[in-house]
């Protein structure tokens, strides 16, 4: 029943992704800034870049970088409708009906990594379209796996945060203060190598640093088992870990009077 | 069994707010129960104790025969709510919304399809139903979300002021689909309101609430018997005496009740033609001048207005809160 109920939930929220379109293209346009305007700022960056054994250009390094931006910030952004749900009764309905709390929250967190990963496909594509090489276009699939499931631990974030503020204006301050950081604190732009110890170490924590790597060796065709097998961990047990965390909130939140 | 039985519900809020007040009610099933009470009586409150969205702070409720504390589950599979304020997706076609309103409930797959075209034609919204909600007026909508509450047969339906918001005509549309869906499946509706009119027309019992305490239970046609069979209104020229006329006036054994704003008196009486005589008899002798007078029938509204008096209510947050949702509402559309 849990897995029909979570279906439901999904159903419902991806009919309402494609049924709100506009957006779907303006969301696409700050990541096409990042690619073409840092991509070339930094193109000077190349030297450093081959020291640490990267041999593309700095767009191809940023490339696997700005896909994560793409994906982090449409799944941090993406439990904003659960504001929306409760203020406009739809929670109240799903609440007074027999389907589970939890199964609301992971049906949305679904929902918002299966958007992610269709924003980040076509980030994918403007990147490869603007001459960012691949070892293999097979590859592409296990790339967007990937961002499925690290958007999935990410929308955790989002519910969490959308359950549990009151106001828009706390989820926006709260989602803004999160996501910008993340995305800085990893590889995304620059090789952990070359940060400062300290900055590397607080990178190392981040679920974000993981997955840029995996996409990043996946898109170079330089993968070893051993450190995909490492970065695959780290990134199931993140998504574990939220989806245990996001329905527990969730569940306590919906509870109290809105 | 009864549909929805309550022993001493209370509920006090984190402020110290009481907002539900010791409320025993019991309401049989198939019946049609009114809940009526002014803004902030208490009437959400407890709507949304019995359909498990909160917890009572003491007291007992059974939904259905279910504890709506230990076996909310169980309450929930067998209720219908319909909120205030429209719940449909407006992205969403009608059908597509009844889709997932079926879904929810877990109804039957091979049943829903049947269903949702039979209640789509109760409600006439049939040739509509492949448009986006977004496109529906707000009666379709309101039609729609009564239908979507009652799609999966629940054995209650929670109809919270099911016609608030809407012009006449759409409103008496609406009392005719209550009526008729209560006539097909018989179930057991719990409606809150605050138009007399619509429970008066509506309803087989009636509470009436206010600071979070019942003040009366009966059907709305004894209600109005009680207050006596007529009314008489009249308007005096001055009111200097006024307070020695009310006291004579309840002196009279034929007078029920006696209630004065300004200059209008209001007098509930079984035989209101008896009363009038002695009304310009006693104004005589107190040199008061009856300026127009009125023989009436007593409506809802006046057993309303007896028992929760006339003084305005604080909407403590409701005002403000409804303009924002407005404010939303737009910002969305």
């Amino acid at each position: 029943m849990i897995f029909s109920d979570t279906y439901t939930i999904f159903w419902r929220e991806m009919k309402r992704y494609r049924k709100s379109r506009s957006g779907i293209l303006i969301r696409l346009i700050q990541p096409v800034i990042w690619i073409i305007v840092i991509g070339n700022t930094f193109a000077g960056t190349r030297p450093l870049i081959q020291s640490v054994g990267f041999n593309g250009s700095y767009i191809e390094f940023m490339a696997p970088g700005v896909i994560m931006l793409t994906a982090i910030f449409t799944s941090i952004f993406g439990g904003v409708n659960t504001l929306w749900d409760r203020r406009y009764g739809f929670m109240n309905k799903a609440l007074t009906s027999p389907i589970s709390r939890s199964s609301i929250a992971v049906g949305k967190m679904l929902a918002i990594s299966l958007i992610s990963a269709l924003q980040s496909s076509l980030i994918l594509g403007i990147a490869l379209a603007l001459g960012v090489g691949i070892s293999n276009y097979l590859m592409i699939i296990p790339i967007l796996l990937i961002v499925i499931a690290f958007s999935l631990g990410f929308s955790g974030i989002s519910v969490i945060v959308a359950a549990t503020a009151k106001s828009q204006e706390t989820f926006w301050g709260v989602i803004n203060f999160l996501g910008m950081p993340l995305f800085m604190l990893s590889p995304a732009l620059f090789p952990l190598e070359l940060l400062p110890h300290w900055l590397a170490f607080i990178a190392k924590l981040n679920p974000v640093t993981y997955s840029v790597l995996l996409i990043r060796e996946m898109m170079t065709g330089k993968a070893q088992i051993f450190s995909i097998a490492v970065d695959v961990a780290v990134i199931c047990g993140f998504v574990a870990i939220m989806i245990a965390i996001a329905s527990y909130a969730f569940t306590r939140e919906v509870n109290k009077p809105f | 069994m009864y549909a929805v039985e309550t022993r001493s519900l209370s509920k006090v809020y984190r402020n110290g707010l009481k907002a539900v007040d010791e409320i025993s009610i019991k309401i049989e099933e198939g019946e049609i129960f009114g809940f009526l009470g002014p803004n902030g009586a208490g009437k959400s409150t407890t709507i949304m104790i019995l359909t498990t969205l909160l917890k009572p702070t003491s007291g007992m409720a059974y939904v259905a025969g279910f504890d709506v504390v230990t076996q909310a589950k169980q309450v929930r599979q067998n209720i219908g709510y319909v909120q205030q304020d429209s719940t449909v997706d407006e992205y969403l076609t009608g059908r597509e919304n009844l889709q997932l309103q079926a879904r929810l409930n877990h109804m039957p797959k091979n049943s829903v399809n049947e269903r949702i075209d039979e209640i789509l034609d109760l409600v006439e919204l049939s040739d509509r139903q492949h448009d986006a909600v977004v496109t529906y007026s707000g009666g379709m909508r309101k039609r729609l979300d009564i239908v979507g509450g009652l799609l999966h047969r629940p054995k209650i339906l929670f109809l919270d002021e099911p016609t608030l918001g809407l012009d006449i005509q759409t409103r008496y549309k609406i009392w005719d689909y209550i009526r008729k869906i209560h006539k097909e499946f018989g179930m057991s509706i719990f409606l809150t309101t605050h138009y007399m009119e619509e429970a008066d027309k509506l309803c087989d019992n009636i509470s009436i609430i206010d600071h979070g305490k019942i003040k009366v239970t009966d059907s709305p046609k004894s209600l109005k018997n009680a207050l006596g069979n007529e009314v008489v209104v009249f308007e005096v020229d001055s009111d200097l005496k006024l307070g020695d006329l009310l006291s004579e006036l309840k002196k009279v054994s034929l007078v029920k009740d006696v209630t004065a704003e300004g200059y209008e008196v209001t007098i509930f009486s079984p035989s209101g033609n008896q009363v009038m005589p002695k009304i310009f008899e006693i104004a005589g002798k107190l040199g008061i001048k009856i300026e127009s007078i009125t023989l009436t029938k007593p409506t809802l509204d006046d057993v309303f207005l007896s028992y929760t008096g006339r003084e305005l209510r604080e909407e403590s947050n409701g005002y403000n809160r409804k303009k924002e949702r407005e404010k939303m509402r737009r910002l969305r559309a």
